[in-house]
């Protein structure tokens, strides 16, 4: 793995984000409305589960909406934050803070899809649907505290 | 009566300014705070936005879909804008010369014009298409509006932190 990650700074594009303050920036900012419209579609989706938003309605015509945003804004971070992560491969992954966001990131995305989802479209108790919309917001939520973090802390 | 320069000069000088300055934590809490408040508040905007696109949740009255988000997006907004004003009193003679700060507040300007356009007139016959899946071109355009500055907003808003300090 630390192989991969010293080739993958030496790379062409991880030396172009490196030597250029304002690509990094370009960079940061479309991760950030990226991550905008995934939070977005998050906490629209965990709060109709909670029963705060559209409580008369069937969860999946709120989910499947919210889960295409979330998909469209995972893709835009992900392939900038690909970008950001190239140039300082090494260290970031070793540092304890983004190791955090991934952790959170694939914990919230995995909940996303595979419980989520699944209790959006099957008749389960209200109790059950307000768990699973607590349990995504506060996924959700740690992983952009983490992000934040790591912009501030790094 | 004082320039804009001179009220930065005069706002980066109080106490609040210095202390936002100085402090070791001060700082990155307020930045964490902004983020959070943007991720709120453009978050949930941007689904009341597509529902007046009409391309998004349009079996949702588009006035039920706006009252049930609306304490989300302005709770987002007071954070946005409180941690916001706190972090520009503690640098305001940086951002005053700096280009993305200026294209971040027309923005937001033309975010609150073009707000106060959809609520005078747009809002006003609602009762018209509220149901409708594709709403009147002056609802469409309001969307579409708010979302390109909201996404402004958060470009420029982003690029401050790399070409102000």
């Amino acid at each position: 793995m630390a192989a991969f990650f010293v080739w993958l700074e030496g790379t062409r594009a991880a030396i172009a984000v490196r030597d250029s303050l304002l690509l990094t920036g370009a960079l940061s900012a479309v991760h950030l409305v990226g991550f905008t419209l995934t939070t977005g579609g998050a906490l629209v989706a965990n709060l109709n589960l909670l029963g705060v938003l559209f409580p008369g309605r069937p969860p999946l015509d709120v989910t499947r909406p919210a889960s295409r945003g979330i998909a469209i804004g995972l893709t835009i971070s992900a392939l900038t934050g690909a970008l950001l992560f190239a140039p300082r491969a090494t260290v970031a992954s070793v540092n304890g803070i983004f190791q955090v966001k991934m952790l959170l990131l694939a914990a919230a995305v995995l909940f996303h899809v595979f419980v989520h989802q699944r209790i959006a479209r099957t008749a389960v108790s209200a109790s059950m649907r307000r768990g699973t919309g607590a349990v995504g917001l506060l996924l959700w939520t740690g992983l952009a505290l983490a992000g934040c973090a790591y912009i501030l802390l790094e | 009566m004082m320039t804009v320069l001179q009220m930065f000069e005069w706002l980066e000088a109080t106490p609040l300014g210095v202390l936002v300055r100085e402090s070791a934590w001060g700082f990155p809490i307020l930045v964490a705070c902004h983020i959070m408040g943007i991720m709120l508040s453009v978050g949930t905007l941007v689904w009341f936005d597509l529902r007046l696109l009409g391309v998004s949740m349009t079996g949702v009255r588009a006035s039920l879909m706006y009252r049930r988000l609306m304490p989300w997006m302005f709770t987002g907004f007071a954070i946005m804008f409180v941690s916001g004003f706190m972090l520009l009193a503690g640098f305001a003679t940086n951002a005053y010369g700096n280009v993305y700060f200026r294209i971040k507040i027309i923005a937001m300007v033309l975010a609150a014009v073009n707000a106060v356009l959809y609520h005078r007139f747009t809002e006003r016959r609602i009762v018209q298409w509220d149901d409708a899946p594709g709403p009147p071109t002056a609802a469409r355009v309001a969307g579409l509006v708010s979302i390109s500055v909201w996404m402004t907003v958060i470009l420029a808003g982003r690029m401050m932190s790399y070409t102000m300090f």
